[in-house]
């Protein structure tokens, strides 16, 4: 192996990156759209959730209830229908998706010191709004408490619930949070497989394959010098949505830094690799392409990127597991979020690394085939 | 015949770019007894069940320009393949300068220089950046490379178009850049997969000059091509067909040796009827399109004659149709051969 035709093969490849301009458009510009539209869409989607409340007790509890729910900035009420009956229509027609009912004599329940039971129903057809916002729900119910007993004076047990969401509960933007993290990875992914999938299939139509593999350039060689420049303009890439999300979007960063660097290697391994075995099996860009489309809708959808897996039907939930960008997502979400360690995330790290090995192994056995086939 | 003109302009000297460095022989002919450029025995190489090439001998001696000719699909590109250490043979041996290309591709790859039809320069970089690659791959010194650059430059008529793209080049320019970047490293041996396909005749005419510029230098050639007229410039030549070999030897060797058939060339305004009788006529073995006019092969054994071929035709309603004898060339050369093979 020589290091000067390595060195010779980069500058190479970052002097035709440079003559395309629109892949350096496709590389800066595709992260920071998807961080806003990703960003946002969850942000906007959180908040103002369009909410009815059945108020059945008319008191001035149940109207500080009513204010502590508008006030979160979560929900906006826009009915209040008569009685629960008049509930279902709207939930039907989704004019509202979560409604708040507070039963008759539940002011006089809480002042009697007992627990008042209020309902909470929300819409279960979209799995992001029910959890999130029946989390959001609970929680200002556990400070509309807190605050009341400290109103009061009172130091008596207070109801369960309290205790409870505590542990269930995270931080004001949760969606953003684990969203950001999620989008490195997939970022990383469509760029690394769309760039890479074109990249030997446009030499082998040029010839310029085929002329390289008669001078001494080494099939090694020719890959190292391939994947360096593309494995660098990720990590750029990488390095843009991180900033982004923490400085811009305000993700806090809890976790091990180590961590996120190996996952993220260990991703990229496989991306380089499927983006790599494509480009190899197609004949032209064209089917590099499709190649890439047919690949990426399943990864989207089945990797818990946008849909919760815990939502999936139980028959498609296994089907996750082949998916590479599932455990990538598990660990950067894990570590970003949570500040995993090392030990907590084993399995998805160690799932990746094998994606890695298998994928990266396989694209260069076909390298060294198509070659010498 | 344009190849026997090119020599005697070559042999006068006036082969250009005349610049000193052109001049200097780049392989050392005297070592010419000790190996020959490329010999090859029982060479094979199969792709599941189909045979590509088949058990095929043949042997370039140094500073000659070699060319292997045969109808596409015959098994060329995969034989240069083989030779070039970029595909792996089936069985056979293949010795390349006196090395083993099979299982020792990285001792010829530093030695020889391949160009393929499709000029393989990177389109989207400059003129400058494709030879200063290729130099980088081949590991010339920063000397050499000035030196090599200015020539190719001169030869291939790109002074002051350095800082071009490629991919803004007009055909003939690409195709002696292409020369150039695949041989700045001065090989010893360089392949030529189909050169001139796509180029028009002028560019094809000045592009064989250079290669009887290296060819004068010692540069041995091994060249591919389906046009007939090439052949002819060829010192040997080899016929493939279906992956077998079905004949060597010089241009004048091939049309004596395997033409014991006449030619003759009948010219007519009514080609296509004309050609339809020909094919049909019992006295004639076999007919077919050379350029504007028919030819027609005669057997061995017959007598007819040009006149009595020309009458037969005026009677069949060609009134206008002229016969005249003529020298096979090596397209009817490579017609016969390929006639008797089915």
């Amino acid at each position: 192996m020589s290091i000067k035709r390595i060195r010779l093969l980069i500058w190479k490849e970052f002097i035709q990156l440079r003559r395309d301009p629109m892949l350096i458009r496709l590389l800066l510009v595709m992260p920071v759209v998807q961080l806003i539209m990703f960003g946002y869409v969850v942000a906007v989607d959180v908040h103002n959730l369009t909410t009815a409340v059945v108020d059945l007790d008319r008191s001035t509890t149940s109207q500080k209830l009513e204010a502590a729910f508008t006030g979160s900035g979560y929900f906006t009420v826009t009915q209040h229908p008569a009685s629960e009956d008049d509930l279902r229509p709207l939930l039907d027609r989704g004019t509202v998706k979560v409604a708040l009912v507070i039963p008759e004599g539940t002011h006089d329940r809480l002042t009697r010191g007992e627990t008042a039971p209020i309902g909470i129903i929300v819409d279960g057809s979209d799995s992001q709004i029910s959890a999130i916002g029946s989390g959001y729900a609970s929680q200002i119910v556990a400070q509309f408490n807190s605050a009341r007993r400290d109103e009061l004076g009172v130091t008596v047990a207070a109801p369960g619930v309290d205790a409870r969401i505590r542990v269930m509960f995270n931080p004001t933007l949760d969606p953003v949070n684990t969203m950001i993290p999620g989008l490195m990875a997939a970022i990383m992914m469509i760029s690394l497989m769309v760039i890479m999938s074109q990249a030997v299939v446009k030499e082998r139509e040029s010839g310029t394959l085929e002329q390289m593999f008669v001078t001494p350039i080494k099939a090694t060689e020719y890959l190292i010098g391939k994947l360096t420049p593309y494995a660098a303009l990720a990590t750029a890439q990488l390095l843009l949505v991180a900033a982004g999300g923490i400085f811009w979007f305000r993700v806090p960063f809890n976790g091990d830094f180590w961590v996120v660097l190996v996952g993220l290697l260990l991703f990229m391994f496989t991306c380089l690799g499927l983006g790599l075995l494509i480009s190899l099996v197609s004949r032209t860009r064209h089917q590099a392409q499709q190649a890439v489309m047919f690949l990426m809708i399943p990864t989207m959808v089945l990797s818990g990127f946008i849909f919760p897996i815990q939502s999936m039907p139980a028959v498609i939930q296994p089907l996750t597991n082949l998916i590479p960008l599932t455990f990538a997502l598990e660990v950067l979400r894990g570590a970003f979020v949570k500040g995993s360690s090392f030990e907590a995330l084993a399995v998805p790290l160690l799932a990746l690394a094998g994606f890695g090995v298998v994928i990266f192994s396989a694209a260069v056995i076909a390298t060294r085939r198509r070659i010498a086939e | 015949m344009m190849g026997s003109r090119s020599f005697d302009k070559l042999r006068a000297g006036q082969a250009r770019p005349a610049d000193q460095r052109s001049e200097r022989p780049i392989a050392d002919l005297s070592e010419a007894a000790t190996s020959p450029a490329i010999a090859v025995s029982g060479l094979t190489k199969r792709f599941g069940d189909f045979t590509a090439v088949d058990k095929i001998d043949f042997e370039v001696p140094r500073g000659q320009v070699f060319g292997f000719l045969g109808p596409n699909g015959s098994g060329k590109t995969t034989t240069i393949r083989m030779l070039t250490g970029t595909l792996r043979s089936s069985s056979g041996n293949a010795l390349v300068l006196g090395e083993d290309v099979i299982r020792r591709p990285e001792r010829v790859q530093p030695r020889i220089g391949y160009m393929s039809q499709k000029f393989s320069l990177f389109e989207d970089m400059t003129v400058d950046e494709n030879l200063r690659f290729y130099a980088g791959v081949y590991d010339l010194s920063p000397q050499q490379f000035t030196a090599q650059r200015d020539y190719v430059l001169k030869m291939a008529d790109l002074v002051g178009r350095e800082d071009e793209l490629t991919r803004n080049l007009s055909v003939g320019w690409r195709q002696r850049l292409a020369l150039g970047a695949a041989t700045i490293h001065e090989p010893e041996l360089l392949f030529l997969d189909e050169p001139t396909s796509g180029v028009d005749p002028v560019a094809r005419r000045q592009f064989w000059d250079l290669l009887y510029d290296l060819a004068s230098r010692g540069v041995t050639l091994f060249v591919t091509t389906h046009y007939m007229d090439e052949a002819a410039h060829c010192n040997r030549l080899a016929f493939i067909y279906r992956g077998r070999i079905i004949a060597s030897g010089s241009p004048a060797e091939l049309r004596t040796e395997h033409m014991d058939q006449r030619i003759f060339d009948v010219s007519t305004r009514d080609a296509d009827p004309a050609l339809l009788w020909l094919e049909q006529s019992p006295e004639i073995a076999e007919a077919y399109l050379s350029g504007a006019s028919l030819h027609a092969v005669v057997p061995s054994g017959s007598r007819l004659s040009a006149v009595e071929l020309g009458e037969q035709l005026a009677v069949a309603g060609f009134a206008g149709a002229t016969v005249a004898e003529v020298e096979p060339t090596i397209e009817d050369v490579f017609v016969n051969l390929v006639s008797r093979q089915r």
